[in-house]
């Protein structure tokens, strides 16, 4: 089979998805769609990388552009879903730089830094077989204490794209899903300051990785491991999510 | 580290408006200088950042961090929020239950609350280094 013959069987395949999904509704169809895209997602968040941001991240933006692109998909339209979907990947992954002020707010130098802290944590928490100290990773990275301190901080500062709940279908993407199948749930607490009812509003790999963290009391290497992201983000995604839930009980 | 046991360090900060991130970076520089991990630095600061989203938007609050044998003793008030006090009172929290007490078991090694003679606390936080 040709290269041509390759892709134009794999155009029609999507519109036949295309049509399951917007004709009849079927969410398996869309999930698909989704599958079948992710490579065309990280190929262009791939070109975002090194900008001050994991990369992990970057692609979990340009998904929501994905998803926003099959759902807008037009049947009529005599355009492939990736000629479709492309610039609106790109268009969420710029947006989602310029409204986090990166370029603005944050020098490039530390925006590196933080984005190269995640893989400097994990070879050093592998090498080590602990959570490595700041003066490690600093030596790691050829940098002062001073700048690795500046560029947690930098990591913290912004808010990560999941959290910012958009469509139920979005949460499908992340491979946390499947785990989040067992999500037992805390219970209904009576005492003060209690999060309960925020929790179950979090996306189900924020709820799973809270469960993770302050039920099991895994610590953040071990999560990490467990749903497949780096650490610093697990770290982000704890104190968002808690922040959230306080936000929610206010 | 042993040479900076004893040493203490003080912050007086507003409670209200966005501090949180000095307030970071300052418990990320103290816990860099007795060669906390990264992961033990993150519970630190989560600690205290969760404390503080517990104790009101008004007045001040001091921070202590006194470093201690193989870690940080971190008093955080007096707080007149009395709803922190209740909530670390509070007894046993089942292990299915997600509160402000149930984060600072999982994430520093002991805490507790001391009161003050004007009914206001001060809460006590114990964060011990992992092996290096």
């Amino acid at each position: 089979m040709t290269a041509t013959s390759r892709s134009d069987r794999a155009r029609e395949e999507d519109r036949e998805l295309l049509r399951r999904y917007h004709e009849r509704g079927d969410t398996e169809a869309r999930e698909q769609l989704i599958q079948r895209h992710l490579p065309l997602v990280r190929s262009l968040a791939r070109r975002y990388a090194n900008r001050g941001e994991a990369l992990e991240d970057i692609e979990q933006v340009g998904a929501i552009g994905l998803i926003k692109a099959i759902d807008r998909f037009e049947l009529d339209r005599d355009v492939s879903l990736a000629t479709y979907a492309t610039p609106n990947v790109v268009g969420e992954i710029k947006r989602h730089f310029r409204d986090k002020g990166w370029a603005i707010r944050v020098p490039r130098a530390l925006q590196e830094l933080n984005a190269s802290m995640s893989g400097a944590i994990e070879q050093l928490t592998l090498k080590l077989s602990r959570s490595p100290s700041i003066a490690e990773i600093a030596e790691e990275l050829e940098t002062t204490p001073e700048q690795v301190l500046e560029a947690m901080e930098v990591g913290s500062a912004y808010s990560t794209v999941s959290l910012s709940t958009g469509p139920a279908g979005e949460e499908e993407l992340d491979p946390m899903e499947t785990i989040g199948s067992e999500d037992r749930g805390f219970e209904v607490s009576e005492h003060r300051a209690a999060l309960q009812p925020a929790l179950s509003r979090l996306p189900s790999r924020e709820r799973e990785i809270i469960r993770m963290r302050f039920e099991e009391g895994l610590p953040q290497t071990q999560i990490a491991q467990r749903v497949g992201l780096s650490q610093m983000h697990v770290s982000r995604l704890i104190r968002k999510s808690l922040t959230t839930m306080r936000e929610e009980m206010a | 580290m042993d040479a900076l046991v004893g040493e203490r360090i003080e912050l007086d900060a507003p409670l209200a408006g966005d501090f949180q991130p000095v307030i970071r970076l300052i418990i990320g520089g103290i816990a860099e200088a007795v060669d906390f991990g990264f992961e033990e630095i993150d519970d630190l600061q989560l600690a205290v950042e969760r404390l503080l989203a517990e104790a009101g938007s008004t007045g001040n609050v001091s921070l202590s961090f006194e470093v201690e044998e193989g870690g940080i003793r971190t008093l955080v008030g007096p707080l007149s929020e009395r709803a922190v006090a209740d909530a670390l009172h509070d007894g046993d929290v089942g292990s299915g239950t997600l509160t402000l007490k149930r984060i600072l078991q999982t994430v520093v090694d002991s805490f507790g609350v001391e009161e003050s003679a004007d009914g206001r606390i001060v809460v006590r936080l114990e964060k011990l280094k992992g092996p290096l």
